[in-house]
Order: structure tokens, then sequence, then C-alpha cells
């Protein structure tokens, strides 16, 4: 915001709203409905993408709502697909107002919209024709129609002058005459009557919002956007839990002035953030924690004038050694602000996503931030390549179910994106929030430009210099195709895949898309003629996943792409289940999953289509691999998951000799109480990994995220990535887990796993990442947070810390020693499994530093329980 | 098992204290006036008095009815020709107890306990004397008296009244054991607790210390508990369990999570739980995995996934939008909703937690039960109350208030002659070898006695239950659900009659 209001002009916008409220006595504080619960999901794009996009992962997150409360919004619309001008579009208000009872427009109108707004164009918002028709769908939605208008200009002379808001620019007080106006319109048709009749849905320019009794994607389908453009699309699946009548008025997204607002959480301190905003004349009508969320971000950034900085600043406030690491003028202003603005912050697990118009700024913004504490999961991801596209979300599937949905329609997107990552909520390293930021680009027409930044605004980008993979161009024979062919032939004779894997990576920096094609489709038929050769090519194009390594000018998203879309043809091609025959594979998928039988002999491989498969339930995936182990399979391959759970669930105690891959986006809670089998995630996992295990190997070719091992009782586990919050937690027995990246905070509080000396657990913890050329490089800190080995009463954590950077600050009951040679003797095996599985090396990757090869002690810190007065003193003594 | 009266009686075997001299409410002394005539002897229908050779031995006055036996004929004060003998409240009894469960509830619950019966004599057995909560509702009983005989009457729920293809799972008796851990309480009691539960086709509960092998022949009785520490959780615990209960908290410490301090964790505590010995156990206030409700869901389905036949059930402490978190938690798949309230017992809590923080019960259950009519969603949900569940009369008043049955803890461990001392927590642990795991006090406790205690009292307690369905015209326990105009409270009520019976 350019222009920074004066402390004069915010009192006034604030006094001209006291006589707002006086038709209306606000309740006790209390909450109207419980809510909680929900799927959040949102992105921005470069061009415009239709609303039928939204679907599938709207549609995949369906286990976090229940029906009874979906919405979406949508930022950057198509003047086509509207029917107006791009001039209008952009200068008019879009007022979309829900009829719940149809027969109240003509009032409202009168009211409301005419005596004040000049209407270039009203119409209702076209709908299917039968709602029934929609599968699922209970209730009918409400019609909604859309006034295109501005504030007649007498009328916003007359406003201005009453209220002493001169010093404002004129289209500001025009921003606060509707913002007024359409509060004036809830109270009299939503709030105060006993029958609710009307309601705005949304009056910021160029964005809209839509909400119902029902799921998000019903949402799109009944008002038919399928088609309908736009840039900025952000959907939520509510959850709510009271009332047996539902109001679509409830549901998510919230409107400020020109941003909406979906949220996962439920705030602890409604009451206080309720009387807070009343204190500025602002009363909650609707009653949920979303709408107050909306309201303290407009009354932050609109009316106090905050930098989106000072606004995210005032909802998740910096703490702690966060704090601590602030340059000084950032504390000072970051102190000013938490005085002031403390009582208004939200506290409580919740997860913002706000999609917004900032028509000062010509920008169009999608912002993701989460609380301080980090108690909801949520997921960024970034591609840049002919098309730019930012994505945020509660679960990474959702994100991947996105790409899909896209890259299916155009070939511009991948499937994959370039990065994914988490936000580290109130923290000096990104503020716990991210924006991705469109602009008009002069010359690219209707394309907009990308920008990812933090809440300090470091950007964030994929590395430049590398391109998708361009479907469209077909696919001819390579030059080196016969010499490529050689080498393939004499690898596939070798005992192990290593060596050609190894090879293969190496090329592919120089090797072009065709020629990566073309071996990926040989490969391919290779397999088709044998058993022999499938299995080493699946290990084969396994480890082309799974590796990193430098890829030249491809971007390694769309390199991904290739190898999964070729591993799954393989997949496929195999013979279904219950056929007879010694082969190796037998396939199985939803469809065909009554014919599950016992295997021919116990090293045969079941290979699970998980795709079409339900979630969670009876008839699930997970389900169905526990029935196929109780007829005797004990080897799986489980792809082309679409955020399933439970993976590896309910098989039991002593399942040791069972292995299960698995590929694409699985789902929570994978891995979880198993109890001596192998399971190996060729990507990257969700959350609530390995929840109890008790033992077995569990390898992870990716990042992790919340509450990896939380209660875990042992357990052999490799991360190659980072994990999320809270990992280990609870944990007691002996698990012993190496986790290469770093994690968000909490790593092992209460941790309870015995001596690791003495056959007790503990966690290695490398912070290191692989950069974009595949070389192994230390992260900027092993350890961000604050909150290490808290409570801990048993197990070790064993830091590679160089440098010394961690300090004694960060932990809560633990002590930093050096290491021993036990020590060491006890982590070098596990270790040399780190640097089998992952190509981490001991020497040239961990224990060498600045060039330098140095010793286990002088690289390792080892963190180990201090004797705490709280666990051992006798209680009430 | 369809909802009749008790298919086959369960067998009332006496099992008597433990001790030489039991406690009871009122002394009877001898004086050195008595001469032996044995008179007394042939009075006393309650055993007190007995020879030993020639000479009479201790009056065993714990059995003795008291002031009341006064206007009976047999009256022994009277009717012995030397005036030997003198009666008065026995001095040890008044030192006992406190408002919550008076020296009467605690001697009563013991007198069941032995004998299985309605306590004879002059003693307390329905309310306490803590000026508040149950204690201040009565039933109203019309003049009329029994109506429909015993035998015809069912006090047998089902659990599972969700039509989702789970097996359907009824207990005998409206109320089961709740949780307490092997590590809270001592092997033989948890055993004892169990196979009590099995004689009465109930359940107990394994509490959150893990599930000891001992109770694996009781599986089929044996409720499986998820606390927020996750201690001894495994697959086949929850796979071999009909009914896995989530304990997301405990009304006697709302916003904490369990606790068991330094002390009580022995070796074998450590073992079950592989935590660390001597090191005290937190679990915390929340799942970590847990943090809005769809988390919950997520939660529930995993303990389905794992286990495709068993029930679930939700176990929360009562904050004011209790009702919020039952509904939510029918809509994330729960079975059952257990309510645990503020009066409840607990192996140890930080000072700072004893006092009562949440809703006292008999606020929750009403609210929760209207809140899930209004709903339309009670007839699927089994709501059950714990928290001070002390006598059956308690169990009747939390099913007339609108729960379908209730869970009891304090009550069995009285059964098993604990005198509410207060000890538990500290050092070794109880005298009685029930809130212990040092294995010489555990030796304390015979699992075959112990069993017969709880099968006694809970044999008194249905036959109780019983009268009073029989009183209220009832043929079920189900028809008592909700009947809020059964029950009279106190404060509320100028019947001058009932208070001046008080």
């Amino acid at each position: 915001m350019k222009d920074y209001l004066s402390p004069s002009a915010i009192q006034h916008i604030l006094l001209s709203r006291s006589k707002l409220a006086q038709a209306y006595k606000p309740p006790t504080a209390y909450k109207a409905e419980e809510e909680g619960g929900c799927g959040v999901t949102g992105f921005a794009c470069s061009i415009p993408v239709s609303g039928r996009h939204i679907f599938t992962p709207s549609i995949q997150m369906h286990n976090r709502g229940n029906g009874k409360g979906g919405g979406i919004a949508a930022v950057g619309l198509s003047p086509e697909g509207l029917r107006v001008s791009p001039s209008l579009l952009e200068e008019a208000y879009l007022i979309q107002i829900a009829y719940i009872d149809a027969h109240i427009r003509k009032a409202v109108e009168t009211e409301c919209i005419s005596p004040f707004l000049e209407v270039a164009k009203a119409e209702k918002i076209p709908t299917i024709d039968d709602y029934k028709m929609i599968a699922g769908l209970e209730s009918k939605p409400p019609d909604v129609w859309r006034y295109f208008a501005r504030v007649k200009e007498k009328v916003l002379q007359q406003f201005i002058e009453e209220h002493h808001l001169e010093e404002l620019p004129t289209p500001r007080a025009e921003d606060e005459f509707i913002h007024q106006n359409s509060f004036k319109l809830n109270l009299k048709f939503y709030a105060s009557l006993g029958e609710k009749k009307a309601f705005v849905l949304s009056h910021g320019r160029n964005m809209m919002i839509l909400k119902i009794v029902g799921y998000a994607e019903q949402v799109v389908r009944y008002y038919q956007l399928d088609d309908f453009q736009a840039h900025i699309w952000i959907a939520h699946q509510r959850y709510p839990t009271k009332g047996r009548v539902w109001h679509p008025g409830g549901a998510h997204p919230f409107c400020g002035m020109h941003e909406a607002l979906v949220h996962n959480g439920d705030f602890a301190n409604y009451y206080s953030v309720s009387e807070y905003l009343k204190q500025r004349n602002i009363y909650p009508l609707f009653l949920t924690d979303t709408e107050v969320s909306i309201l303290l971000f407009d009354l932050l950034h609109r009316v106090y004038g905050y930098p989106l900085e000072y606004v995210i600043e005032a909802l998740a406030p910096t703490t702690e050694m966060d704090f601590d690491l602030l340059p000084s003028a950032k504390q000072e202003i970051y102190r000013a602000i938490q005085a002031s603005h403390i009582h208004g912050s939200p506290d409580g697990p919740w997860f913002f996503i706000i999609a917004r118009n900032d028509s000062y700024e010509k920008k169009l913004q999608l912002i993701g931030i989460t609380d301080t504490a980090m108690l909801r999961p949520q997921v960024f991801a970034l591609q840049e390549g002919k098309v730019q596209i930012g994505l945020i979300c509660s679960e990474k599937q959702a994100i991947d179910a996105t790409l899909h949905s896209l890259s299916s329609e155009d070939t511009r997107f991948c499937p994959i994106a370039d990065k994914y990552w988490n936000a580290r909520g109130g923290s000096y390293t990104d503020g716990g929030a991210f924006l991705f930021t469109l602009k008009h680009n002069g010359d690219k027409g209707n394309q907009m430009c990308l920008t990812c930044t933090d809440k300090f605004g470091r950007t964030i980008s994929t590395l430049q210099g590398k391109t998708h993979w361009d479907k469209s161009i077909t696919l001819t024979a390579p030059a080196s195709a016969s010499s490529i062919m050689t080498m393939v032939d004499e690898g596939l004779y070798q005992k192990y895949s290593t060596l050609l894997s190894r090879t293969l990576s190496d090329h592919l920096s120089t090797w072009d898309y065709h020629t990566i094609l073309w071996c990926c489709a040989s490969l391919v038929e290779k397999a088709h003629a044998g058993n022999n050769h499938k299995a080493k090519i699946i290990e084969l194009l396994t480890l082309l996943i799974d590796h990193r390594y430098d890829t030249g000018t491809k971007k390694r998203s769309s390199i991904l792409q290739i190898v999964h879309e070729h591993l799954y043809k393989v997949f496929h091609s195999t013979p279904p289940c219950g056929t007879e025959g010694i082969d190796l594979y037998r396939f199985i998928d939803y469809h065909t999953s009554t014919t599950l039988a016992p295997p021919q002999n116990s090293g045969q491989i079941l290979i699970i289509h998980a795709k079409d498969f339900p979630p969670e339930g009876d008839h699930s995936d997970a389900r169905l691999m526990v029935d196929a182990y109780q007829m005797g399979w004990k080897q799986f391959i489980a792809f082309d998951y679409r955020g399933q759970r439970f993976c590896g669930c309910g098989l039991g105690p002593d399942t040791k000799g069972v292995r299960i891959d698995v590929y694409g986006s699985s789902g929570d809670y994978l891995g979880s109480a198993i109890d001596g089998m192998e399971l190996y995630v060729h990507g990257t996992a969700q959350d609530q990994l390995g929840q109890i295990m008790k033992s077995g190997k569990m390898v992870v070719y990716g990042d992790v995220g919340q509450t990896l091992m939380y209660g875990a009782k042992g357990g052999e586990v490799y991360i190659m990535g980072n994990a999320a919050g809270r990992p280990l937690i609870n944990a007691v027995g002996c698990p012993r887990v190496v986790i290469n990246g770093t994690c968000l905070d909490y790593l092992a509080e209460s941790f309870m796993a015995g001596d690791p000396l003495q056959g007790g657990g503990f966690v290695v913890l490398n912070g290191i990442e692989f950069d974009e050329k595949g070389t192994l490089r230390e992260q900027p800190i092993p350890y961000p947070g604050s909150n290490l080995f808290s409570l801990a009463s048993g197990g070790a954590i064993y830091v590679r810390d160089p440098y010394q950077k961690l300090m004694a600050e960060q932990l809560n009951g633990g002590e930093f020693v050096s290491l021993t040679p036990d020590d060491w003797n006890l982590i070098l095996p596990y270790l040399k499994e780190n640097e089998r599985l992952f190509d981490i090396s001991i020497e040239r990757d961990l224990l060498t530093t600045r060039g330098k090869l140095k010793e286990p002690q002088e690289i390792y810190r080892k963190v180990r329980t201090v004797k705490l007065d709280v666990l051992t003193e006798v209680e009430g003594e | 098992m369809d909802e009749r009266a008790l298919a086959q009686p369960i067998e009332t075997i006496p099992a008597p204290s433990r001790f030489r001299n039991p406690i009871g409410k009122y002394k009877i002394r001898r004086s050195p006036a008595c001469n032996g005539c044995g008179r007394c002897i042939e009075c006393c229908p309650s055993g007190v008095h007995q020879r030993i050779g020639k000479k009479l031995a201790r009056p065993q006055d714990y059995r003795c009815r008291g002031f009341a036996c006064k206007q009976n004929p047999f009256y022994c004060i009277d009717q012995c020709p030397r005036k030997a003998l003198k009666l008065a409240l026995n001095p040890l009894a008044e030192a006992m107890g406190d408002y919550r469960w008076t020296a009467d509830l605690i001697i009563s619950t013991w007198q069941q306990a032995e004998t299985g019966e309605l306590p004879a004599g002059d003693i307390e057995y329905e309310v306490g004397d803590a000026g508040g909560g149950f204690d201040q509702m009565r039933f109203i009983f019309h003049a009329a008296g029994a109506k429909i005989p015993p035998e015809k009457i069912s006090t047998s729920i089902e659990l599972n009244k969700r039509d989702d293809g789970r097996p359907s799972v009824r207990i005998e008796v409206p109320f089961y054991g709740g949780g307490m851990s092997f590590g809270s309480v001592s092997l033989p009691t948890i055993v004892a607790r169990a196979k009590a539960a099995k004689i009465w086709n109930t359940f107990t509960c394994t509490g959150e210390g893990g599930y000891p092998e001992v109770l694996v022949p009781y599986a089929d009785h044996v409720i499986t508990q998820v606390a927020t520490g996750l201690f001894g959780v495994r697959e086949h615990t929850i796979q071999r369990a009909k009914i896995v209960e989530f304990k997301y908290a405990q009304g006697a410490k709302p916003g904490l999570g369990g606790h068991l301090l330094g002390d009580k964790v022995t070796p074998a505590v450590a073992q079950m739980r592989e935590s660390i010995v001597g090191n005290a156990l937190f679990s915390p206030f929340p799942f970590h995995s847990v943090y809005s409700v769809e988390d919950h869901k997520k939660h529930v389905d995993w303990i389905k996934h794992i286990n495709p036949r068993a029930l679930v059930s939700v176990k929360v402490s009562t904050p004011t939008d209790v009702d919020m978190v039952a509904v939510g938690s029918y809509y994330a798949g729960a079975h059952i909703i257990h309510l645990d309230g503020s009066y409840g017992g607990t192996g140890a809590a930080p000072d700072i937690a004893k006092k009562n923080i949440a809703m006292p019960i008999e606020y929750a259950i009403p609210k929760v039960h209207k809140f899930l009519i209004n709903e339309g969603i009670r007839d699927n949900i089994t709501l059950i109350a714990s928290g001070g569940i002390r006598t059956a009369y308690d169990i009747a008043k939390a099913i007339a208030l609108g729960a379908d049955g209730a869970v009891t803890g304090t009550a069995e461990l009285v059964a098993l002659e604990c005198l509410r001392c207060g000890n538990c927590e500290s050092g070794r642990g109880c005298a009685r070898g029930i809130a212990t795991t040092d294995m010489k006090l555990s030796n304390l406790i015979e699992v075959e006695w112990g069993t017969q205690r709880i099968v006694n009292l809970f044999t008194s307690w249905r036959t109780q239950l019983v009268e009073i369905l029989s009183r209220l015209g009832m043929r079920s326990i189900k028809e008592l659900v909700g009947r809020t105009d059964c029950l009279k409270h106190l404060d509320y009520t100028n019947d001058v009659v009932m208070k001046a019976a008080l």
C-alpha cells in the first residue's frame, strides 16, 4: 500500500462504523458453529484456468469435510466469462448476494442497492437446472445475483462529509462505504432475523465467492463454473459439527474487502478476538473463526495500512529464539506490533489461505499463513516453466491432484511440482507465510508473471535455465540410439542395477528429452519381454526416481514425470491376479479387487494400482493389502497413489519378510504400527508416518510431514529429506532414525527411549540437502527451532553440527556433549546403510567440511538427557 | 443375548475381608460382666457373637446392624441378662471417608462385596454427603411400590447402536469398568476386574499403560485404551479387542494427560511401556496427531482399519462445549461417547489439577443427551458417563439424566477393601495391594478373592437397579434413559416431607 493512512484518517474510519451496530445486539461472543475440521486448497496461475481444476483436490479431500459446507473463491476473473468489458471488471465492485429466500430480492435491492449504488450490470448466476442432478447434494443452494456496481457520486460525497473522511483518497472511501453497506445488508437480512434470508457473499473487485451446504466441487458444478476461467482459485471443505439446519453463510470462504479467506483450524480465543474487534467497532455476524480472521486481516491491512509483513506478524507473532535472531530494527517494530495486537492474535491451531486482488498495486495474490505452533498441516508448491503456478494445500496429494488435472488438459503443466516445502510458523527463516503474486507483464497478453516470496519478501524460485518436457513434440529415435541400447543391454546383465542406474543418471544431465523418452520407452519394451528384465527395469526406473542427480537444462519434475509414466506402463502390463503361471508379478486394481487370490508361491509380487480406491474404509487399497497378506502375499508394489491412507497398516504383528514399495502421492498414517516389515516410499510422504511403529524398516526417498513416528516403540527409519513438526514425539523403546535434512521444530519431544548405548533409541540429524545438481550441501542451520529434545527422559540426538551453530537455548532439558567412540560405533552402521540407500557418502558428504575430512567428534554432537526434577521428584512432598 | 432378565444367575460366594478385624460402622463392647451364657449368640441373626471354646470371642461387630436393631426382639443389648453389651458408633468409621465417599458408603460397599446382598442394618448405601451432584437427587417412587416381578426385568444394554455392519456388543448390566493402567494398579487388581467382567458379561479396560499378557484369556471382555502417550498400543492389542477406547481426556484433570509418578514406574511397568525405570511418565494433553476434528476422524478411521470389527469409544472430559465434542465424535465414526466428569479419581495428579475444573457430570449428561436428540442422532450413539459413580443409585441417576450406562472406577477398588486413604501416589503406594506395582504389596490381593468381591458388588448393584426399575414400573433399563421426571433435586423442591426425611 503506497498511501499510508494518517492516524486521524484511521480514527475516522473506525468511528464511522459506530452507528452500524446500534440495531444489533451482539450476543455473548460464543461461536455459533464449531469448525476445526476441514481441508483447504488453493492455487495461483500465470494463465487463467478453468474451475474444474479445483475439483480433484476437493474430491480427494472429502475425508477432511463432511459435506455440510463447502465453498470456493476465484480472483483474477475472465471478463469474457462474465461477459463484461475488462475495464468494468477492473473498476466495478463485483457484489454477489445469496438469496436464501428468492422472494426477498426486491426488498434487498430496494433497501440496500438502488438507493446507493450505480449498477452497471446485474444478473443471476446461471446454475444447472436441478440441484438433485448433482450426486450427494442434499439441499438446494441459494440463488446468487451478481451486481457490477459503484457508489453513486452524491452518496459517496455525503458519506465522506458525514464521517470526516476527506483525508482518505476517494477510492478508499468508496471501499469503506461498500464494506459498511454489505454489513448493513447482512445485519438486516441474515444476522438479526429469525430466518436467514440473504447475505453478501463477496463484494471485492475482480473476485467472487460462492458457498453452499455441500462439498466445494458441488459449488463449481451447480453454478456452472467448470469452464469459467480465473487466475486464482481457492476451495474449502468444511467439517462443522453443530446444527441440523446448515446455512451456507457459515461456510468458507469469507470476504474482507477485496480478499477471500479459507481456514483450517479452531481458535481457542474466539472471545478475546471478538472483543478486540468490537473495541474497533467491528462486529462479527456469522460467528465463526474464519469470519473474524478476515475481519482482522481487513482491519490490519486496509484500515491500519500495515504492509503484509506486519499483518502476518500481528497474526502469528515471532517468539523465542526466532525473535532473538531477528535484526534489531525488526525486533523493535515487531515488539510494538505484538504489544498492540496480541489480543487479536488467534490462538490455537490455524492455517489461512487468502486469495486477494490488490487493485491499488495492480496485483493478484495467493497467501498461506500458518500459526506459530504449526499445529495444522500445510504444503506449498511451485512450478515454473512455460506457465507458472503456485499451490497451497492441507495435503501434498491435493497439490499433485491439481497438477494432474491441469496437465491432462494442458501439456504446459507438469503433474509434479518443481518444489514442495512447508512453512515454519512465526520463524525468522520464512515467517510462516508464503505469497504467490501475479502481476501483468506488459507484453504477454493475458499471461501474468508469478513470483513467490516469504513473509520477509525473500524470493523463492526454482533454478533458472531449466525447461520442462514439451509433450507436444513427437518422439524420434536419437542418434545415439544403438550405443545407448548396447549400454543398457550390458547393464541389464549385471547382478545389480546400481551401476547401470548411475551410468544413466550421469547421462541424464546431457541427454535431451527425446533421448530420455526413447530410452525409457525401450526399457518398457524390454520389460515386456520377460520377468528377468522386468524386475531389473523396475529397479532401474525406481532408482531414477529415488536418487538425486544433475539434470542439466531439464527440470527434474519433467524427468520424474517421464520416468513415472513409463514405470507405470511396466506395472500395468502385468497379468491379473489369479492368472496361472509362475511369473513373478500379478496385477490388481479397484475394479478387479474381488479377483484377489492367493499367490502361486511366496516370492510372487502383487502390484496394486491404488488410484481408484477410496481413501479409507473397507474397500480401500490398505484393506486389500491386509486381505492379500492373510492369503499369503508378502511382496507388494502399490503405485499411482492419490492420497489414500493407512498403507501398510492392519497387517498385525510379526510381519518380518513383508516388503511394500510405494509410488505416487501416498497419504497419511502410512506405515503406522508396523512390526517387522520393510516399507520403501519412492517419493515424499505425508503426515503421521510410522505412528506407534514397533519394528521393521522404513525408507522415504523424500520429505515427510507432521508427527513422524509419534509414540513409536522401535524401528529403523531413513528419511532422505526433511521432517515437518513433532517428529518422534513421545517415542519410547528403541527407534533408530536417520533424518538427512532438518525439521520444523519439536524433534523428539518427550523422547523416552532409554540409553542408546544400552539398546535404546536415537535420531541422527544431518541437516543437509541435495542441491539442483544432485550434490549435497549443508542447510543454513542443522536445526532452526527452539524446542529440540524437549522434556526428553531417554534416547539421544546425534546432530551433524561442525560449526557448532546449535545453542543450548534450543534445548529444554537436554545437554550437548561430545561424541565418544562408543557413540560413533553405535551410529556408524546406520550411516553406512544411509549411504547405501541414498548415496550420501559418510566420508565425502558427512565427515568432510570446507573441503577437509574431519574426525567424527569434530562433526557430530550428541544431545542427551538431563535429569529433570519434574520427572523424578515425588509430587506434593 | 436378548433383552430378558439374566440368562443364568450369577453365583454369589461370600468373600469376607482379608483382615482379622474389619472396620464396621458400629462397635459392640462386651464388659467383664459377661457370664458366657451365650444368649447373644442365639439372638443375633448376623453372627456378631461367637464362641471360641468356652469363651465368647471378640464381637464381629462389623456385621452389626446398629441402632436400627433396637426395635427388634433379638436386640442383643437388651437381651443380655447381665447388661454386658454396649453399642456405639465405631470411632474408626467416624475418622474414615469424606463427603463423596462417606464412611457409610465405603463400609456398605465392603459389605456388598462380601455378601452380594444389600447391607443389612442401619447404614447408608445409596448416597454420599457431598451436598451437591447426585447426592442431592432422589428418585420419585410412587406409593404403590414394586410392580413388575424382578425376573422379568432386563438390565442389559446394546453398545453398538450404529447401523454400520460392525458386530452387536451387548452387556448384561448397564455399566462396565473404567481404565486403570498397569502401573497405577496392581496386576491382581487388573486380573480380578477382568475376571469379574467376564462373569458378568461386561467389560473392563486396560487404561493407558499397555495390555498385560495376563489379560489375554479375557480379551473378549477387555477394552483396549489408546491414550495420548500411546503407551503399549500395538496392532495386536487393538485387534484382539471388541471395543477400543480413545482417551482424549479424563475428568479428574482436564487439560492434562495421564501421569504416573516415578516411584511407580517399576521395572515391570517400564518394560510394558518401553520406558525408563524410575522416570515419571507424562502423557501429553492432546494426541499430537489430532488437532482438529478431521484429524480425529482420521484417527478413528485408523483404528477401524486395524480392527474392522471393533467398536470405537471416545472418552472425553466435560468442557462447556462437550455437546459439540459429542456430535463431532459421532460424525467421526464413534459408537460410544464416554463423558468423564470431574468427580472421578485418578492415580496421580499434580496438586494444581486437583480442583475440579470441568463441568460436573450431572450437567454434562443431560446437556449432551438433549443436544444429540435435537441433532437427530441420539438413537445412533451410546452415551456413557463416569466420574464418581459410587453406587447403584448413582448409576441409575446417570441413566435417568440421559446416559445409556455408566463406567465405574473407584467403586471396584473399594470392593477390594480400598479405604480411600489417598496414599495411592506416594512411595510404594497402596497398603492394601491395590494401587501399587510393588511385588510384595501386590500379593496382598488374591485374584480369586478379588474377583468374587467385584462379582458380589455387581450382584448387589443389579438387584438394586432391578428394584428401582420395578418400582418405577419399567421392564428394562432402556426405559429409564432420560427420564428426568423420575428424579427430584432436593435444592429445588418444596417437598416438606422429603426434606424432613433427611
